[in-house]
């Protein structure tokens, strides 16, 4: 192969702070690294704007009892988070944040900006406070340098499409694109770390006409989960949809860095939690209820507002502080531009649709159900603390793996890999007047949003997936790409499209009304399926749905 | 369309072009002006920002169907 051909004992696919933190400790252990990154890894991924807020549990700042701990944390967004994840899985993560959090304050990310441990936001009065305030705006640079003086091999601007199997069937490596070239880059190795993040551009956003509308960041296209369905590994729970609040029409982060009261448009309390701004608590109101904007909405009751009446300078110095750390330099230059005064012009908010819930199967160790290969980080449950606690323990798990494996001494792309190769090809050499992988997202986002959306039954999800398909055959048959920027942006589409129909296949499969999974034919919650995962993946290659005890 | 580059101002040293997670710049050439090729796909990160050695050289502007909504004031019914 006249490729470039990087051969490594780790491969961590996707640069962000798992991938990063997988990647800094495996060298610690004394393997070879190798991170391949869709973009650069000094500002990529969900948490590349940087972030204020860590999950973390102390001994002496909440007492003793873990488990209590983990249960005020699932009454908060938590719950939808972590949702699927067993107890135990839970726990591993809780019991190692301390150590995380050690390190990265003795990295130089400031983890007590205060002199001291403080806690605040998406929390309920009454109850403690789980999230750690840090100043986390430079996160990713400073995990970036630490990856690199390491010793990992960053190879940035390479998106990878496909993991690859030795003859026994085993984690080889992968194979992916080099962004800029278009050239073909493999990877051999011999445990492989997905953290590629979240998944964008499924669904239609807030802003339908402006798809890039997202802190989530556009790039992100959910690519682990489907190379790791294409290897055979498990995906779970595809019928949920993954929810956020916060302000109409700019999409950002930073639900409760904002310190106020949501409020209806008499200026009534939406929820019950708090009556004027507080700074240890924000307003837990869309924790209690994700989807509590759009209700309103839908019921003609609205707008809804976060007003920060009433907060006195200090705090709103203090808040804008945090924002910043949040990520949201941008937002606050429009806000000024604009002449808009938190503590005077309460600003309208909104529930977001970020997509689907679903996710990579894993144990309490990340490991996925092919050997050698693991997924961390948004791909398994969400946050910055999920993703450099896993991170670190998959780094470590990698190590030990590697180093009882050998090189198989073989290295061949697949089938399902040479025909993604193949349609590449055809994008970028078909002439005339094909789609271009914008309208096919446009579509995709379409179908998801009317046929796999807020109300389903079996009528809605097969006419959906009937036009899925249909739509799928027209893009790869057509689609073309002027240059390896926009084929890129194409494979991520063909992804997004797969995605989409295991989404309609395994609704159809879930013969009941849970959580977002709203059935207009199965209107109730068949407890025989409480604490169940919802499997699918591809045997023989079709894809198989099974229900298995979280 | 975000972002923004001053040629006035820009020193082309391909920093934003190089940290850029949505590769916008895509195309750009070492040593010139950076081209700002595929503005709809900015994820308004403020990667390319941060990285800019020169104040004012490049800016985020935020799109017109992304504008914060937000409630004039003495425009309350309420008690807020």
């Amino acid at each position: 192969m006249e490729n470039e051909h990087i051969k490594t004992d780790v491969l961590c696919i996707g640069g962000g702070i798992g991938g990063l933190m997988a990647a800094i400790r495996a060298r610690e252990l004394g393997a070879e690294v190798a991170v391949a990154e869709k973009g650069n890894i000094k500002r990529s991924g969900r948490g590349g704007g940087g972030c204020d807020h860590f999950l973390c549990y102390i001994p002496e700042v909440h007492g003793s009892d873990m488990d209590a701990y983990i249960e005020e944390m699932m009454k908060t967004q938590q719950r939808r988070n972590f949702m699927g994840l067993s107890k135990e899985r839970l726990r591993t993560h809780i019991r190692n944040t301390y150590d995380i959090v050690k390190l990265w304050d003795s990295w130089g990310i400031p983890m007590k900006p205060r002199g001291e441990y403080y806690f605040a936001g998406h929390a309920f009065p009454g109850g403690f406070r789980t999230l750690l305030k840090y100043a986390g705006r430079h996160q990713k640079p400073i995990l970036a340098k630490k990856a690199r003086e390491a010793g990992a091999k960053i190879r940035n601007r390479v998106m990878i499409f496909d993991l690859v199997l030795d003859r026994d069937g085993n984690i080889g490596g992968a194979v992916g694109l080099d962004v800029r070239s278009g050239e073909l880059v493999t990877f051999e190795a011999k445990a492989v770390i997905l953290g590629t993040g979240y998944m964008s551009r499924l669904y239609q956003h807030i802003t339908p006409g402006w798809m890039s509308n997202n802190a989530w960041r556009f790039s992100l296209t959910g690519d682990g989960r489907l190379m790791a369905y294409r290897a055979g590994a498990e995906l779970m729970d595809l019928d949920f949809m993954r929810l956020h609040n916060g302000p109409r029409y700019l999409a950002r982060f930073g639900q409760a860095t904002w310190v106020g009261v949501y409020r209806d448009p008499d200026g009534k309390p939406i929820g019950p939690f708090v009556s004027k701004p507080e700074v240890l608590y924000g307003d837990a109101t869309p924790e209690a209820d994700k989807l509590i904007f759009k209700k309103y909405h839908d019921a003609g009751k609205g707008p809804c507002y976060m007003d920060g009446n009433g907060l006195s300078e200090e705090d709103h110095q203090e808040m804008i502080y945090w924002l910043e750390h949040e990520g949201n330099d941008p937002l606050l230059k429009h806000m000024a531009e604009d002449g808009i005064d938190f503590r005077k012009h309460p600003i309208e908010v909104t529930s977001y649709n970020q997509g689907c819930l679903g996710k990579v199967a894993t144990d309490e160790e990340g490991r996925t159900t092919l050997d050698g290969l693991f997924a961390i980080g948004d791909e398994v449950g969400s946050g910055v603390s999920n993703a450099s606690v896993y991170g670190w323990m998959c780094g470590e798990s990698a190590v030990k793996i590697a180093k009882q494996k050998a090189f198989s001494g073989t290295f061949e792309l697949g089938d399902e890999s040479k025909k993604r190769v193949d349609i590449l090809s055809k994008m970028r050499t078909r002439n005339g007047y094909g789609p271009q992988w914008r309208e096919a997202n446009i579509a995709l986002q379409q179908i998801m949003s009317d046929f796999a959306g807020y109300l389903r039954s079996d009528e809605i999800m097969k006419a959906g997936l009937f036009h899925l398909r249909r739509l799928r055959k027209k893009a790869l048959e057509t689609m073309v790409a002027q240059n390896p920027h926009e084929l890129v942006r194409s494979l991520e589409v063909m992804n997004l499209l797969d995605f989409g129909e295991l989404v309609f296949i395994s609704g159809l499969d879930r013969k009941e009304t849970r959580d977002t999974h709203v059935r207009t034919d199965y209107a109730i919650t068949d407890p025989r399926l409480n604490n169940k995962a919802h499997i699918i993946k591809m045997v023989d290659g079709r894809p198989v749905t099974d229900w298995r005890p979280i | 369309m975000p972002p923004v580059i001053d040629s006035e101002k820009c020193e082309k040293c391909g920093g934003c072009v190089d940290v850029c997670p949505e590769d916008v710049y895509f195309g750009s050439r070492k040593k010139e002006l950076p081209s700002v090729s595929y503005p709809e796909e900015c994820s308004h990160c403020n990667a390319c920002v941060e990285e800019c050695p020169v104040q004012g050289a490049v800016t985020i502007r935020i799109p017109l169907p992304m504008m914060l909504l937000y409630r004039p004031e003495g425009n309350h019914s309420g008690a807020t």
